[in-house]
């Protein structure tokens, strides 16, 4: 039966590099699959190796060209800017440095980035666990496939007022609302990624006489994980926007808290330097992840690499 | 099995088996809640008992006050998921037909895609306000990213015989656009929408809960600054935007299989389902 209507498929939010690695690796012929574009083949010759690190420096020009052109453009803008609202971006930058690099609001990052990832691991060990759990008993993941499902599409925020009454405006609400919004994603992942193992595979375990603790760990894990991956990205999503509501609403602290403090007080520049401060924590994670992820599923991305031809 | 067969009461038997472990589950759950409240483990001034929050669902149910808020929850998603699907299409289209343009703007993509659209909450709601419009902006410029990487990927994944064939018969412009680029993008941008569809009502209520525009989500922080009174309201409104998440990706869900039910996860997934009979 679909008892759970099918979450993120590997392809939502993979990111693009991803494409532009496996085009690469199109453009660069046979002798290539699989290869990145660092350029680093043992058996190319000298002449194809120069010609991949041109094609590796080309991407990266390519890549930064436009954040570079858009800060640019930026700076010029806001230059002679006197609306409150869009401070130059000159501005901006000084107060960011003296803030955050060598003045106090980097203490703020530490209340944030422990909640963050607190809740966030023990989130997603606590999605792949039940997944897995819930994928050995059919019966119970029928039985309760409604209200999993009820608790996914619920919008988590929504929750933030009932924790607070509960757990007081501590950190611990602060977590469980973070772990929270990781745990579904990656529950209904995990168990789409081992319903889509396919069925050969689960056979070919059974011809080995694979105990099941051993076709779980080598077979269904492996296979899925693809998908768990999936649900873990969009977990860390979710778990980033939680964890600066969670400081936006009855909280003392971190990032989320110092944006709307300096909001509420009008110091508008310092208010954008926490939001350029958020801005690079959201792009640092996710590249963290997808690095990663990369790393992990090197094979999977190969042989998508492979198809792709 | 050999034997009388009676597809009714066969159907019959299927239909319990299948229905009657979640409705005793959610019973059991919903009993599990009296319980604790009513034996104070956990206290009023936490939890409010279930028949409490129950009674205060019935009520809501038939007040003005809570289809209001639904209302202006849903105007401001489907506004706003209506002007990000639309600038994807366009601006992904037009990215992805060029590999130049592609790879020049992909880096940037994924940057604005990783900033938490939280993030530019406080500046949204000191120029626009408390209103409607800066929901929509909220859940506008969260859900683009997403959509117009998923619009980039769909067109780039076309088939290139698809592509080559079009090529040769001259197929060229809008009727290219329509027939042969939307309907190869589809799946990607389906799964798309179905993700933007719970970001969106995420978004809207975090820019009803943070920014007080009006809807579901504000109601649900006035009724818990209340006190402990209005709390069964609150987890009667908590419950609303539950089945506001079920139906609106119930919907998306049902689009989305649709357009991808040749997809190899799902076909596994049937023929597994299949087997397991």
């Amino acid at each position: 039966m679909r008892d759970l209507a099918s979450v993120e498929t590997q392809r939502t939010g993979a990111p693009l590099s991803g494409v532009i690695a496996s085009e690469i690796d199109i453009a660069e012929g046979a002798e290539y699959a699989g290869a990145t574009s660092t350029g680093s083949q043992p058996g190319g010759s000298p002449k194809r190796r120069k010609r991949t690190a041109r094609k590796a420096l080309m991407t990266v020009v390519l890549a930064i060209g436009l954040p570079i052109i858009l800060l640019v453009v930026w700076w010029i803008l806001s230059a002679n800017s006197h609306s409150p609202y869009f401070p130059p971006l000159s501005k901006i930058l000084d107060q960011f440095w003296k803030l955050w690099i060598i003045g106090p609001a980097k203490a703020q990052l530490v209340p944030s980035l422990s909640h963050l990832a607190i809740g966030y691991v023990g989130g997603s060990l606590i999605g792949i666990i039940s997944g897995v759990l819930l994928w050995r008993l059919p019966a119970v993941r029928r039985a309760t496939s409604p209200v999993v499902y009820f608790l996914y599409v619920l919008p988590a925020p929504a929750l933030l007022p009932a924790l607070i009454a509960i757990f007081g405006i501590g950190e611990m609400r602060q977590i469980a609302l973070i772990a929270f919004g990781a745990i579904w994603p990656t529950l209904l992942n995990t168990l789409d990624g081992m319903r889509g193992v396919d069925q050969v595979k689960f056979d070919s375990a059974k011809a080995m006489r694979l105990s099941p603790v051993r076709t779980v760990w080598s077979v269904v894990l492996p296979g899925a994980s693809p998908q768990i991956a999936a649900g873990l990205r969009a977990g860390l999503q979710v778990s980033i926007i939680l964890m600066v509501i969670s400081e936006m609403v009855a909280s003392t602290g971190g990032i989320g808290y110092f944006i709307l403090q300096s909001q509420a007080n009008l110091a508008l520049v310092a208010m954008w330097t926490g939001i350029l401060m958020l801005a690079i924590i959201g792009t640092v994670l996710n590249y963290l992840f997808v690095g990663v992820e990369h790393r992990v599923l090197a094979w999977f991305y190969g042989s998508r690499a492979l198809e792709g031809r | 099995m050999i034997g009388p067969y009676n597809s009714e009461v066969d159907d019959v038997s299927f239909a319990l088996k299948r229905v009657l472990p979640p409705v005793l589950v959610i019973v059991f759950i919903l009993a599990i809640w009296q319980v604790l409240t009513v034996t104070k483990v956990f206290s009023e001034t936490q939890f409010p008992t279930m028949t409490s929050t129950m009674a205060a669902l019935g009520n809501a149910l038939v007040s003005p006050i809570l289809w209001q808020a639904v209302g202006a929850t849903l105007e401001g998603w489907i506004v706003g998921l209506i002007i990000a699907s639309v600038l994807a299409l366009i601006v992904g289209s037009l990215l992805a037909s060029s590999t130049l343009a592609f790879r020049a703007s992909a880096a940037t993509i994924e940057v604005f895609k990783s900033i938490p659209a939280v993030a530019i909450l406080p500046i949204v709601i000191l120029v626009l306000g408390s209103t409607m419009n800066m929901k929509i902006f909220l859940i506008s410029f969260g859900v683009f990213w997403p959509l117009l990487i998923q619009v980039i990927y769909g067109v780039r994944s076309m088939d290139p015989t698809v592509r080559d064939t079009a090529k040769i018969l001259g197929v060229r412009g809008v009727r290219r656009f329509l027939v042969v680029t939307m309907p190869s993008a589809a799946p990607y941008i389906a799964t798309g929408l179905r993700i933007a569809s719970i970001g969106a009502l995420i978004l809207a209520v975090v820019a009803e809960l943070v920014g007080g525009a009006a809807g579901i989500g504000r109601n649900i922080l006035i009724a818990e600054n209340g006190g402990s009174a209005q709390y069964a309201l609150m987890y009667a409104y908590i419950i609303v935007a539950g089945f506001l998440g079920i139906i609106l990706t119930g919907l998306f869900t049902l689009i989305e299989t649709r357009v991808m039910h040749w997809h190899e996860s799902q076909r596994n997934a049937r023929s597994n389902e299949e087997s397991a009979k």
